[in-house]
């Protein structure tokens, strides 16, 4: 190794400190104010970091494989209805008791969901996720067991508790939980994007057939990353199921499904930080829209939808990822 | 010591032959090139021997080894490389990020998650190294996709050597190609050494003629000859299937 | 046997409404490469204004059924010229679009019919039922099997026998080659559009009399041509034919037999033909 390997490998220095400042602000926008804004705010910032952490895991198969699965939300609303089960049968809501066993539902069904959907590639791919998907719907809807009685779906759930006694967790606490979780998963999605086998994802994107010549069993690859993307929405999930107190079919179905790919698409798909961009944008707009017009807040949300993809595709969602691009290290590329 | 075999290999797309009952094997460091008309089914028969199809019938062996059921990444480990055509260059991906791909695809430590791809120091100072005998060092943050026809495939004969191939699949190198740049690619096979074997599929007879040994003529998915380039240009049924080599080597030669 | 009998008409009409539904699909996605998940959406479309056509304004059946097909249609193609024409080639973002519109024309359905439980529809020539083998059965299922048995042998003679199928199956296999020689593909595209936003409006007012016009059908409609699509294979009147039928029977003997597991016995089918045969029982390898 010579000094010009070394100087390859060294990161520009300007790079470092725009990222400096941008994780400054970051910092100071999720970590220190939501600590004086009212419990309201704290909870559609909380919904803000569960959805964040659900489309980056997301990304990993969508941007990054570029496989478009549409039924995330089975995975995810599997972590939910894990907890509530949980709940409401056992009276159990022991965080280190349904944290893991919500995270590992979540990957036992899609390590059997997996074998399924990546029998087809492309939009293929789409519809068998979007129909194993709506498999589990159908369940949640049908299984009294799971089923508060007199509803679709599991109320009375709690925020957890942690064994120990005399505390119990208020909604600020909770949301630093969940930040802290979301920042250790964005992390490790980040060390993913960034290793050998990240690389060798996003060349399966680009072109299996030759990945497949320079030796890489594409197969395993794409199992591999089809079951890590879903633990990140199960860790989601269980977490959401903590946060919203209810858990329903719906959060199993194709709507469900579908915010994280919207997510992605709005904030820069592939980028490491596009979809949490997404997630803010898509999750303050249906607030507004649900505060202000409640019974067309679907209108608004797919007027939205159309818009970017019309007139924004290469506009807003594009500018903000590569502005993002800047700021952090990109999937698709290894700068020297 | 024969480096590939193959017995009887056929292979049917809805009742098409499009590869009959093919037999012949190479010796190890043997240049063989494979041609025919369109839709003789050449590019069939080097996906049969790279594994991206599998044969309705035949034995592959590759080193005295049965491959026929192996799937192409295992085969890329035994030590075949292919390059041109079907698998081109990752068009949207830079020239390290190319480079690096390719390096770490027959490692074992490929599916590492958690170690960052920049810390394989090792890996990378051999990418450093390839890219600057191929000269590309100062391009190495382009796409792929924005280098020349010609440096593109300069980098992918180069990357398929980073792999130490034992057998070298090339499938149509002249295609797109101006004439120096054949002569440039035909100068890099030439210089190989002695103990890789190369398997070329091409139309281009300066090509074909300048580097083969050897010769196998494809004609409706069946062998009509087989020899020295000498003994094909003179062989009577290829003649008449080309109408003449000459004409051939003419038509070659004007592009 | 005479349950047998039933059983059997019961599946095959509910399959011929999932084969017109998923049929449109199918084409659209084989032959454009479009995904169009507001393919369900225009069947309600269809849905909502053949009953009001037919059941508010009394009009024949036959004028309902038409006006639902152009309704939908007309909605279809709107959806295609004003927007996925600009996204050929882009998967992801023709499957963010229509998922737009499904949110859009699903709100707006509910605004203008209301947001009624299940509103029946059952058109009066439709009305009444026959005697089978001593059993009586509703006309409305057998007109089903009729109407869908003439719409697939049209829908299958356009494919195979016209100068416009011809076209779509050229541009499936080569869609540069079919450029080549000079034919407005866009053209092509906004026909089989339409074409096939019509059939699911016709769709939705031939299903409405099985399954009533609700405003959540559009999504469900989508789930059960997708099943269908997956089980038949993608791009031709044949699969999705195999596949409606084949899914609307299994359903209905499903439904008889095992009462409790009705609703898996679709899901079943999907993951036995994906393990077997990943594209589709009809479907081209991919």
């Amino acid at each position: 190794m010579g000094a010009i390997d070394q100087e390859a490998l060294a990161r520009p220095r300007q790079e470092k400190w725009i990222s400096v400042v941008a994780y400054g602000i970051a910092v100071i926008v999720v970590g220190i104010l939501p600590a004086f804004l009212s419990s309201y705010i704290q909870g559609v910032i909380t919904r803000f970091l569960i959805f964040a952490l659900f489309s980056v895991g997301y990304n990993v198969v969508f941007g990054y494989l570029g496989l478009p699965s549409l039924g995330h939300a089975a995975y995810f609303g599997a972590g939910g209805y894990v907890i509530a089960v949980l709940k409401m049968h056992y009276d159990i809501d022991l965080f280190w008791v349904g944290a893991p066993l919500g995270i590992l539902m979540a990957t036992f069904i899609a390590a059997m969901f997996g074998i399924l959907a990546l029998r087809v590639s492309g939009i293929y791919f789409l519809l068998v996720t979007f129909a194993l998907g709506q498999l589990l719907y159908s369940v949640a809807w049908n299984v009294k067991w799971l089923n508060t009685p007199g509803m679709q779906g599991i109320a009375g759930l709690s925020l957890p508790s942690f064994g120990t006694g005399g505390w119990t967790l208020d909604p600020i606490s909770f949301y630093y939980l969940v930040l802290v979780i979301t920042v250790i998963c964005i992390y490790l999605i980040r060390k993913i994007a960034n290793s050998p086998f990240g690389h060798a994802l996003i060349g399966i994107r680009e072109g299996e057939g030759r990945m497949r010549t320079l030796g890489y069993n594409t197969w395993l690859y794409k199992y591999f990353a089809f079951v890590i993307s879903v633990i990140f929405s199960g860790v989601a999930g269980v977490l959401f199921g903590y946060y919203n107190y209810v858990i329903s079919p719906t959060h199993l179905g194709v709507g469900t499904s579908f915010l994280p790919m919207c997510m992605c698409i709005i904030g820069g798909t592939g980028t490491l930080l596009g979809p949490v961009i997404g997630a803010a944008l898509i999750i303050f707009v249906e607030l507004f829209a649900s505060i202000m017009t409640p019974e067309r807040w679907p209108l608004t949300l797919g007027g939205l939808f159309v818009l970017t993809i019309m007139f924004a595709r290469e506009g807003v969602g594009v500018y903000l990822a590569k502005l993002w691009n800047k700021m952090s290290h990109p999937y698709g590329s290894i700068k020297s | 010591m024969e480096a590939l075999r193959v017995e009887d290999l056929s292979i049917n797309f809805g009742g098409v032959k499009a590869v009959n009952n093919v037999s012949f094997s190479v010796e190890v460091g043997k240049r063989l090139a494979i041609i025919g008309p369109n839709g003789a089914g050449k590019t069939t028969l080097f996906n049969l021997i790279n594994g991206q199809l599998s044969p309705t019938a035949g034995r592959i062996l590759f080193f005295d080894q049965d491959v026929t059921d192996l799937p192409t990444h295992r085969r890329a480990h035994l030590g075949q490389a292919r390059a041109f055509q079907l698998i081109s260059l990752l068009q949207n991906l830079t020239v390290l990020e190319n480079t690096l791909l390719t390096l770490h695809g027959t490692k074992p430590h490929r599916f590492k998650m958690f170690r960052q791809i920049r810390d394989f120091k090792e890996v990378f100072g051999q990418a450093v190294d390839e890219l600057k005998k191929v000269g590309l060092w100062e391009k190495r943050d382009e796409l792929v996709q924005n280098l020349s026809y010609g440096e593109q495939r300069r980098l992918e004969i180069y990357l398929g050597l980073c792999m130490q191939p034992k057998l070298l699949l090339l499938d149509e190198p002249s295609a797109g190609s101006t004439k120096e740049e054949c002569t440039d690619i035909i100068g890099i096979i030439k210089n190989l050494e002695s103990d890789i074997t190369v398997l070329i599929v091409d139309h281009d007879m300066d090509m074909v003629f300048g580097l083969a040994e050897r010769i196998i003529v494809l004609h409706y998915g069946e062998i009509i000859a087989d020899g020295t380039p000498e003994e094909v240009q003179t062989d009577q049924r290829v003649r008449e299937i080309y109408m003449g080599v000459e004409e051939c080597i003419d038509y070659a030669s004007d592009r | 046997m005479e349950q047998f009998v039933i059983n059997m008409l019961n599946g095959l009409s509910y399959g011929m409404v999932l084969f017109l539904i998923a049929s449109g699909m199918s084409i659209v996605m084989g032959a454009m490469n479009i995904t169009n998940l507001a393919h369900g959406v225009l069947y309600m479309v269809g849905a909502y204004v053949g009953w009001t056509t037919a059941v508010k304004y009394g009009a024949p059946f036959v004028i309902g059924l038409v006006a639902g097909g152009l309704g939908a249609g007309i909605v279809g193609l709107v959806i295609e010229r004003g927007f996925l024409r600009h996204l050929y080639k882009k998967p992801n973002e023709q499957v963010l679009l229509t998922f737009g519109f499904v949110y859009i024309l699903t709100n707006l359905c509910l605004w203008v019919w209301g947001g009624w439980p299940r509103m029946p529809f059952t058109a009066k020539v439709l009305a009444g039922s026959i005697e089978i083998m001593g059993k009586t059965y509703p006309k409305a299922r057998l007109a089903t099997i009729i109407i869908g048995f003439v719409l697939a042998i049209i829908l299958w003679w356009l494919q195979d026998r016209t100068r416009i199928g011809a076209m779509v199956r050229a541009g499936m296999d080569n869609k540069e080659m079919t450029m080549g020689l000079g034919i407005n593909l866009e053209r092509v595209f906004a026909s089989v559009f339409f074409v096939a936003s019509c059939i699911a409006g016709v769709a939705g007012v031939l299903g409405a009399q099985l399954l009533g016009v609700y405003n959540a059908l559009g999504l469900e409609i989508l789930l059960l041509a997708l099943i269908v699509i997956i089980v038949g294979g993608v791009g031709s009147i044949q699969g999705a034919l195999l596949g409606g039928l084949l899914i609307g029977v299994i359903d209905a003997f499903g439904k008889a037999l095992f009462p409790r597991l009705a609703m898996f016995t679709m899901y079943f089918t999907m993951i036995v033909v994906l393990l077997l045969r990943p594209s589709g029982l009809l479907g081209r390898k991919a």
